[in-house]
């Protein structure tokens, strides 16, 4: 082969490195900064609202710890990083939300206030100072959090005192196997997972002992490369992406006479123990967009994609069922919870939803007992295919 | 009695504490841990600490733990 058709070949061979898109070209955009356990989100939805007939939308979006997000958009810092999108069926058919990576556009211009900001705990957790006048928050889905260890461990539960001791003495706190500090991996103190668990412990955020690390799969990658004193925290549906490699603790909370597991067993999907209560480690995400001095959303869209996460009815309706995407991503739709709270790890209320959704999650993701129907039913409502009891 | 024979009465004490709980025993992981079990579980939960300990059919697992940092009153100390 010659010089010339030796790099001729070389050059079809090795794949250009794509020009990023400008994101201001995509599709109706909307910009959103969230955490990172709403990936999975992101990419589901994302996908469904790009080929969402009434109303294509294009999710362009990058991920970042609550408390920042939350600065983001109570004063108005742009995004100038390159952001992601997932592409349409017509773009890519094979696209897998499970599998395939995000595409990526670079924000116009200087960089993008965000449209939509959320935070996956209590806004309160991270400032006590009372939202802008034109930031709406909305809440959204409940957000479980898991402490995970390699499936070679062992240990099945963990007790508050014992997390206490573990995340907050570290190896003096003497809770085996735990008392190995460089094994203990945590999240920085802007994220969401650090600041549920150091509510719902007792620990302060950032007088945690051990690893401190950024993002979620750099916790994954240290839980899968640990040995039996590993232990990490997680959001339960990044958990739930991870599950062939390490397993979650049941937790029991103070004053609690058994640990219990997000789910009714450690092999389910169903989040029983989040939505009635017994599992006490979760928080409602909190989703946020910009309003006119009138009270009206700057970007309608925006308000679209907030009132579709957190189940409301929407117009026009959606082409897919939301509940079904967030129920695929490890998220409980408020509409099936049976408790809320105040603050983060406060304590439990019972909760009746304006229209329980009970029905159609359990069906969803276990097996639901209700009566189907399409059109009404011998009692309760017909919602959604079932009969929901209200 | 041995630890065995505690085991072995847990599903007695869950099915007359706690009426929907029939099947728990059943439900529960071989690897339960060693510990006292609920004296008694709530039908009718209203309180936070009620919620948190309704009767159930999930999965409970008890832990007997006892941190040597505790105190004797089984307060936590502060962080260091």
């Amino acid at each position: 082969m010659t010089r010339l058709g030796f790099l001729i070949a070389l050059a079809i061979a090795i794949p250009h490195r794509a020009q990023a898109a400008t994101c201001d070209t995509l599709t109706n955009p909307i910009y959103l900064q969230v955490g990172d356990t709403q990936l999975n989100l992101m990419k589901r939805l994302g996908r469904a609202l790009r080929d969402n007939t009434p109303k294509p939308i294009t999710l362009v979006f990058i991920t970042s710890g609550s408390c920042t997000n939350i600065q983001a958009i109570y004063t108005r810092v742009p995004v100038t990083a390159n952001m992601q999108y997932v592409p349409s069926i017509a773009e890519d058919a094979a696209w897998d939300p499970k599998t395939s990576a995000t595409l990526t556009c670079t924000p116009p211009g200087t960089g993008v206030v965000p449209d939509i900001a959320n935070s996956a705990l209590f806004n309160s957790a991270c400032t006590t100072a009372d939202p802008p006048a034109t930031v709406h928050l909305t809440q959204g889905p409940a957000q479980a959090y898991v402490m995970a260890v390699p499936t070679v461990s062992t240990q099945t539960a963990i007790t508050l005192e014992e997390a206490y001791f573990v995340f907050g003495f570290g190896m003096a706190g003497m809770i085996a196997p735990w008392t190995d500090e460089s094994q203990l991996f945590e999240r920085t103190v802007t994220k969401s997972t650090q600041l549920a668990w150091a509510a719902n412990i007792g620990v302060p955020a950032d007088k945690w002992k051990g690893v401190k690390l950024d993002g979620s799969p750099q916790v994954v990658a240290g839980i899968n490369a640990g040995n039996a004193s590993t232990i990490g925290i997680l959001g339960a549906e990044v958990y739930d992406a991870n599950r062939a490699t390490m397993k979650a603790l049941a937790y029991r909370a103070k004053g609690q006479y058994a640990a219990y597991y997000p789910d009714s067993s450690s092999s389910s999907r169903d989040k029983k123990n989040v939505r009635d209560g017994h599992y006490t480690v979760w928080s409602p995400t909190v989703w946020m967009d910009t309003v006119d001095a009138g009270g009206a959303p700057v970007k309608p869209d925006a308000r679209y994609v907030i009132d579709l996460i957190a189940g409301k009815t929407v117009t026009p309706a959606q082409s897919f069922g939301m509940i079904d995407i967030v129920a695929a991503v490890g998220l409980v739709p408020d509409c099936a919870m049976g408790v809320n709270r105040s603050f983060e790890g406060g304590p439990l209320k019972l909760y009746r939803p304006t229209e329980s959704c009970t029905c159609k999650y359990e069906s969803l993701v276990d097996t639901s007992t209700c009566a189907t129907c399409s059109s009404s039913c011998a009692t309760g409502v017909c919602r959604n295919g079932f009969c929901e009891d209200h | 009695m041995t630890i065995r024979s505690v085991f072995a009465m847990l599903p007695l004490v869950f099915g007359a504490a706690c009426s929907d709980s029939g099947d728990s025993p059943k439900d529960a992981p071989p690897q339960i841990d060693a510990g006292v079990a609920d004296a008694s579980c709530f039908t009718d939960p209203h309180t936070s600490y009620e919620i948190m300990n309704a009767c159930t059919t999930a999965v409970k697992v008890y832990k007997d733990s006892h941190p040597p940092l505790l105190r004797a009153d089984g307060t936590l100390p502060p962080l260091p």
